[in-house]
């Protein structure tokens, strides 16, 4: 049987390699279209915790509250984009991950404001060089945040190395620690007052992601 | 002939892929203020800005290579990485429904001065306490 498929294949090389070349680019464009069509904050919201976060991602600049009104995706920053296989495997696993918690788990136990002091490790660096690609000499950044940029550069590879989320606390989503607040109060006082706060940002994270 | 042109092509992808991979730039290094354990001791630094991993000169820039000497950066030099003060206001905004917020107080507005509560190289002190020394505690968290 092999041997048959094998002198078929032998007999047939040009038509062997265009469908290999077919079945190639079928796979790549399935590949790219599951990628790309699960990398939004439509797609991600469905499961993963994170109401609080598209609503303050909605009013920022990256959320597409600019003048251009361009958006980037959750995936173009919060997956590593080094090589396409981890970049699989990151979206794979977090999807498994965030589903469980999502389904089976107690999301209302995470605490969201404790783990912003993980933010350089949710947003890659190399995600944020890929559209500010000059952000070492670009002369609209001001002269303070160019020799900051340098010392990013200068402690990269060491010890020390910090993150671009670092410093750019709220970066992504503007008025993150407000729009927590509104879903989860950090101080026993405000519990029940910020309600009224809550109801807009849901009513209008309710609109934008119908847009 | 065959594996000849694979080979070809394949030494091709090689090259491609390597110099790739080059390009790294080469990192300059300034002349700093060595910042010794007693220094650190004399002068310590709050944690959100140790773990940026400062220099003195970082701060107090032109003024100087004795500690000593150096002054207090003021407002500007606060400003010029922490944007302005609306801004600093506004990442408090829900503390605003509740009229808390100490970046825009209902007595100050957005306009206090950074170090009538915030010091680097001592605690800070907030200002609210000299009033509300009851409640401030439960609006918000120790003045970084």
């Amino acid at each position: 049987m092999i041997k048959k498929i094998f002198l078929i294949i032998k007999s047939n090389i040009l038509l062997t390699a265009l469908v290999g070349v077919l079945v190639g680019l079928l796979s790549s464009w399935i590949l790219y279209e599951g990628l790309h069509r699960t990398s939004g904050d439509k797609f991600c919201v469905v499961c993963h915790e994170m109401k609080p976060m598209v609503a303050a991602y909605e009013n920022d600049v990256h959320g597409g509250a600019g003048k251009t009104g361009i958006k980037v995706t959750c995936a173009t920053c919060h997956l590593p984009h080094e090589n396409v296989i981890a970049y699989i495997a990151t979206k794979a696993r977090n999807g498994v991950v965030e589903g469980a918690i999502h389904f089976f788990g107690n999301p209302d136990k995470i605490d969201w404001q404790a783990n912003r002091a993980n933010r350089q490790h949710f947003v890659k660096d190399e995600a944020c060089f890929g559209c500010h690609t000059n952000y070492r000499t670009n002369e609209s950044i001001s002269e303070q945040g160019r020799k900051m940029h340098e010392h990013y550069a200068s402690l990269e590879g060491t010890k020390n190395e910090i993150g671009c989320a670092s410093c750019h606390a709220e970066v992504g989503h503007k008025g993150l620690r407000s729009m927590l607040n509104y879903y989860k109060p950090e101080y026993e006082f405000y519990k029940g007052k910020l309600d009224k706060k809550k109801e807009e940002a849901e009513k209008k994270l309710a609109e934008d992601l119908k847009k | 002939m065959g594996s000849k042109k694979t080979l070809l092509a394949l030494g091709f992808f090689l090259i491609l892929g390597v110099m790739s991979l080059v390009g790294s730039e080469v990192k300059a290094s300034s002349p700093q203020l060595k910042i010794t354990p007693e220094l650190k001791e004399k002068f310590p630094m709050k944690p959100h800005h140790e773990k940026l991993a400062f220099k003195c000169v970082d701060c107090h820039e032109g003024q100087g290579d004795d500690p000593e000497n150096f002054k207090a950066i003021d407002d500007k030099g606060c400003l010029s990485c922490h944007k302005t003060k609306q801004y600093l206001a506004d990442r408090l905004k829900f503390m605003d429904a509740l009229h808390v917020n100490p970046h825009n107080s209902i007595h100050d507005g957005p306009k206090l001065y950074c170090d009538e509560c915030h010091f680097e190289h001592k605690k800070s002190e907030n200002m609210c306490l000299s009033c509300h020394s009851n409640d401030v505690k439960i609006w918000m968290r120790p003045t970084p």
